[in-house]
This record gives structure tokens, sequence and C-alpha cells, in this order.
């Protein structure tokens, strides 16, 4: 190595340095093929009739045609955008007023409250969805838009509140102070002041809650059980059952029932991102 | 006033999570079967445990964490990569983080396509086009292989969220230690090795913590559809064979019992994780 001059050394750690960048650009690139082959493969299949899929060239558009004689799928996104959507609303009714008196009222046994919102979040789905099914099943809100509506409130209640409770906890005290003092009440503190300022942590928890909601399928195939009010993720299940081993029709129904999740997510991704960092962050 | 602000939540969780909890914890010391039960105490566990199918789902979740360490090294590295924020790292980590909006409905469509050994088998036409065209494995149709796919699909899946974890922790890494580290003339590799690692170490728990949930308590869609719990009892998990017991073998009692082990698990897994992150503080 002695050999070698000074400059001779700086030209070979140049070499080296681009060297390592190809080798890093080749890898992340590998990493993206392998991340969005699947929407590749939705496009792809999709747009081949079964015999041309089994061929592997051609193009058509006999599959999409016979997605949407299958399935309603119209209807089914109607419903999901519903049923999502009114779970979102009450999930940011609760979360917010919940927040607002557990982060920034506080109350004597409002540490408590915190703990049991905790502690429900760990509550896996499977543990209490048998009871679950039962009670609604008792009270015939099964097959009803507000049963599904009532079970995703219910689960996305826990976090959402946590998330809010932790923004709510931030925000300067003074501020609400000085308004109380001024004789403006509570509900208009709320309505006024928090709920503005509260904006970036709303739509973390609806973005959150879109995705999560939209995606499901173990709710809405308990509480959701016909086509005229089932998601479109449930709808999406039952292709496989009813037109068996179509490949391109599973493709073109799992790419209507991606795309809004995935709008969602490339409009949102700032606000999902910072949803899931705090999470972590107390 | 804070109460009355308190009372929405309140409602809901209590009717519709903190009620059905306990009534799975009441009901898995019956044989209720939907519609009466009869208090057996204890004998319901006892049950649970001599049955053969649970054994087998307990070693199947045991056999899952094995899949963690993978599905935290990965993404580690590929962050490890992008805060290097070399042009177009943006980009990368969009689509990386991308497969988190879509459902796993839709996902296990494609894994039982990529696994599937017929000729439009995505798995098979690579080991073909790779000169390995003599090896056909055929993962889903048995009863030993099956969860291996599923393995790797749910790493797939949770490539993104632990990415974004670990870049999260990055960020909040001081940028004058990597200088100082380049000063005294340490390379990237070394650099990662004992720096980025050890001061991330909480946002790797973190990660462990939240994936061993996600394959604990949500991996149903993914398995329905995928394997549907088989071959045999191959690829089911704690939480299918809840589901199963109780929608299509109508022993809500057992589903119950095995939904308070599941409860359990999964309570000890987030405990442990809070204890360190009050530890740390």
């Amino acid at each position: 190595m002695s050999t070698i001059t000074w400059a001779e050394r700086r030209s070979l750690a140049v070499w080296r340095r681009r060297g390592s960048k190809v080798l890093v650009y080749v890898a992340l690139l590998a990493v993206t093929v392998i991340m969005l082959y699947p929407f590749w493969l939705m496009g792809q299949a999709s747009l081949r009739s079964l015999p041309q899929y089994y061929l592997g060239r051609g193009f058509s558009l006999t599959t999409w045609h016979a997605l949407f004689a299958a399935l309603p799928i119209g209807h089914e996104m109607l419903n999901s955008t519903l049923i999502t959507l009114s779970s979102i609303l009450v999930i940011l009714a609760v979360s917010t007023t919940g927040g607002y008196a557990l982060g920034t009222l506080r109350y004597r046994l409002s540490g408590l409250v915190f703990l049991v919102v905790l502690a429900s979040m760990m509550v896996p789905v499977q543990s209490m969805i048998i009871p679950e099914y039962i009670n609604l099943a008792h009270l015939g809100w099964i097959n009803h838009y507000y049963g599904a509506i009532a079970v995703y409130s219910a689960l996305g209640a826990p976090f959402a509140t946590f998330l809010m409770t932790t923004y709510f906890r931030r925000l300067p005290e003074d501020v609400i102070e000085a308004a109380l003092i001024d004789g403006v009440g509570y509900g208009a503190v709320f309505f006024r002041i928090m709920l503005p300022l509260a904006v970036p942590a709303i739509v973390t928890v609806a973005v959150l809650q879109f995705i999560q909601i939209w995606d499901d399928l173990l709710v809405g195939l308990l509480f959701l059980q016909t086509p005229a009010n089932r998601t479109i993720t449930v709808g999406l299940e039952t292709i496989p059952a009813q037109h068996f081993q179509n490949f391109p029709m599973e493709m073109a129904g799992s790419l209507v029932s991606a795309l809004p999740a995935v709008l969602v997510y490339l409009i949102f991704q700032r606000y999902l991102i910072r949803g899931l960092t705090m999470g972590m962050s107390k | 006033m804070g109460i009355l602000f308190t009372l929405p939540v309140a409602a809901l969780i209590g009717t519709l999570l903190l009620i059905p909890i306990g009534q799975t914890v009441y009901y898995s010391f019956t044989n209720w079967d939907g519609f009466t039960s009869q208090w057996i105490g204890f004998a319901a566990y006892r049950h649970l445990f001599q049955n053969p199918e649970f054994v087998t789902v307990l070693e199947n979740n045991a056999v899952m964490v094995l899949a963690i360490p993978i599905a935290i090294a990965l993404p580690l590295g590929v962050a490890f990569l992008l805060n290097a924020q070399l042009r177009g790292w943006k980009f990368f980590r969009s689509v990386f983080f991308l497969p988190t909006a879509v459902s796993w409905v839709v996902i296990a469509f494609v894994a039982r396509r990529f696994f599937d050994p017929d000729k439009q088998g995505i798995l098979r036409s690579l080991l073909d086009h790779t000169g390995l065209g003599f090896w056909h494995p055929d993962l889903l149709a048995h009863e030993h292989s099956a969860l291996i796919a599923v393995m790797i699909t749910f790493i797939w899946s949770v490539f993104g969220t632990n990415m974004i974890i670990f870049l999260a922790g990055m960020s909040t890494i001081d940028q004058e230690i990597y200088d100082a580290a380049k000063v005294d003339g340490a390379g990237s590799f070394m650099v990662m090795v004992k720096i980025t690692f050890p001061l991330l170490k909480r946002f790797v728990q973190f990660a462990f913590v939240i994936s061993l949930i996600t394959a604990f308590s949500a991996l149903f869609s993914l398995i329905i559809v995928m394997t549907n719990g088989g071959p045999g009892y191959g690829s089911t998990t704690l939480e299918f064979f809840i589901y199963e017991q109780a929608f299509t073998e109508n022993n809500f009692g057992v589903g119950a019992t095995a939904g308070v082990i599941l409860f359990l698990l999964v309570f000890a897994v987030s405990m442990v994780q809070m204890r360190m992150l009050r530890s740390d503080e």
C-alpha cells in the first residue's frame, strides 16, 4: 500500500464510493420491484381473459366485464364508503372529546381512565369478537350498516383517543386557561380552540382508520353477510368461491378494491407516517 | 366537566370492547354453544391444552415468532441505505411503504399465485429462469410448509411499516455523531454496526412488539384466503383457531377459552414493551 501515491489513493476512494452508490441503487431497485410487482400483476392479469392469461399474452376487457357482471361492484364500493366514513366520524367524535377530557381538562380519575383506554388498545379482535357477535345478533344488528359501524368504531376508538390525548397534552395550557378565565365555556373552548388546533391529529386518525376499515375482512365477514350490505373487501373474498381458479378476475377485483385506500395513502402519506411514529412516543 | 366529555368514548369502549372481553373470560370457563352454557371451570382450559390440535396451533404461533427477526433485519438494512438520503430516497420510501395500504385479501390472492406450483406460479417461473427449474417447491400443499409461505408473505407485508419506524428512529440520531465518526475514519459499515444500531434499540423493540402483535392477531384475513388454515392444521394460528372453533365448528366455549389465551399472550407482550420504554426514560 505504501507505494500508492496520495492522488492514486484518493481516486481509488472516489471509485469505491461510486461503486457502493451503484450497489445501493441496485439493492433499492430490487426492493422496488418486489414491492410493486403485485400492482403490476393486478393491472396485467386483469386485462387478460382467462385463456389469454394461461397463454401468457394478449389483452382484452373480458375479465372486467365478467367482474362487473358477477359482483355488484358499485354497490359494494358505496357500502364500503358509507361504513368507513361513518365509522371515522364516530371515532373522531369520541376521540376528540375524550382526548380533550383526558389530555387537557383532567379530573380526579382521568389517569385511571387513560390507563383503561391504553389497556383496551391491546385487546385482540378475536378475543372479543365472539360475544360481540352474539350480543349484536341478539339486538338484531347483524347485516345492518350500524352494526358494523359500531364494531369498527369501538375497535378504532382506543388508539384514536390515545393519540388525541397525547396530542392535546402537548398544547400550551395557558391559552386554554386564559379562555376559561375570560368566561368562555368548556364547550366553546373545545369547538373554537381545541378542534382547530387538533386538525393534524384529526387527519392522522382519519387516514389510519380509513385504511384499516376499508381493508378489513373479519368484521365485515361476520356482521355484513348479504350481498346488499357487504363491503368491497368482503365481496372480493367471495370471488374464488364463485369463480374457481379465475386469477384475472381476482386481480381485477383487487385493483378496484385497493384503489381508494392507495389513493388515500398517496395523498395523506405524511399523516400516516406521523400516526405510526406517534404511536411509540408517549 | 371532564367526565362529561369522557362519556362518549367510555360508553363506546365499555359496551363494545370491555363487556365482550369480560364475557369471553366468563364463557372461557363454560361449554358455551352460542345459546346455552354450563360452568365447567378450569376443566375447559385442561381440555383445551389436552387437545392435540390446539398444541399444533400453539406450535404454529411459536414458529411465527421466528419470522420476526427477518421482518426486522431486512427493513433495518434498507432504512440504513435510505437514511443516507441519496437522490430519490423519498420515492423509495413511498414505494416500500405502499403495501400498508393494501388489504390482506389482495395480498393473499397474489401470494397464492406466487407459491402456486403450476406454470403460472411466480416462484416457479423465477426458479425456471434462474436455472433452478429442477426444483418446484409446493409450499402451500404440505402441512409442514404452508406456514412458511404465510411467514414469507407476512415479512413482505410488514416491511414498509418497520422501515418507517427505523427511519423515524434514525432521524432522531444527531448528525454530528456521524460526522465525528467519519473524521475518525469509520467506514459506513462500522457506522451502521457501532453507532446506528445501538442508538436504535428502543425502535427495534417497538418494531418487534408491533410485528409480534401483527403476527398473532392481524393475519386472520391473510390465512383464511391464502390457506384456510390448512393443510390440516398446518397454518392455523391461535387467532384463526378461535374464529374456526366459534364460527365454523360452533364450539363457542372453546373459542372463548382460546380467546383468553390470545388476549393474555398479546397483553403480556405489550406489558413487556411498556416496561422497556419506561426503563429507558
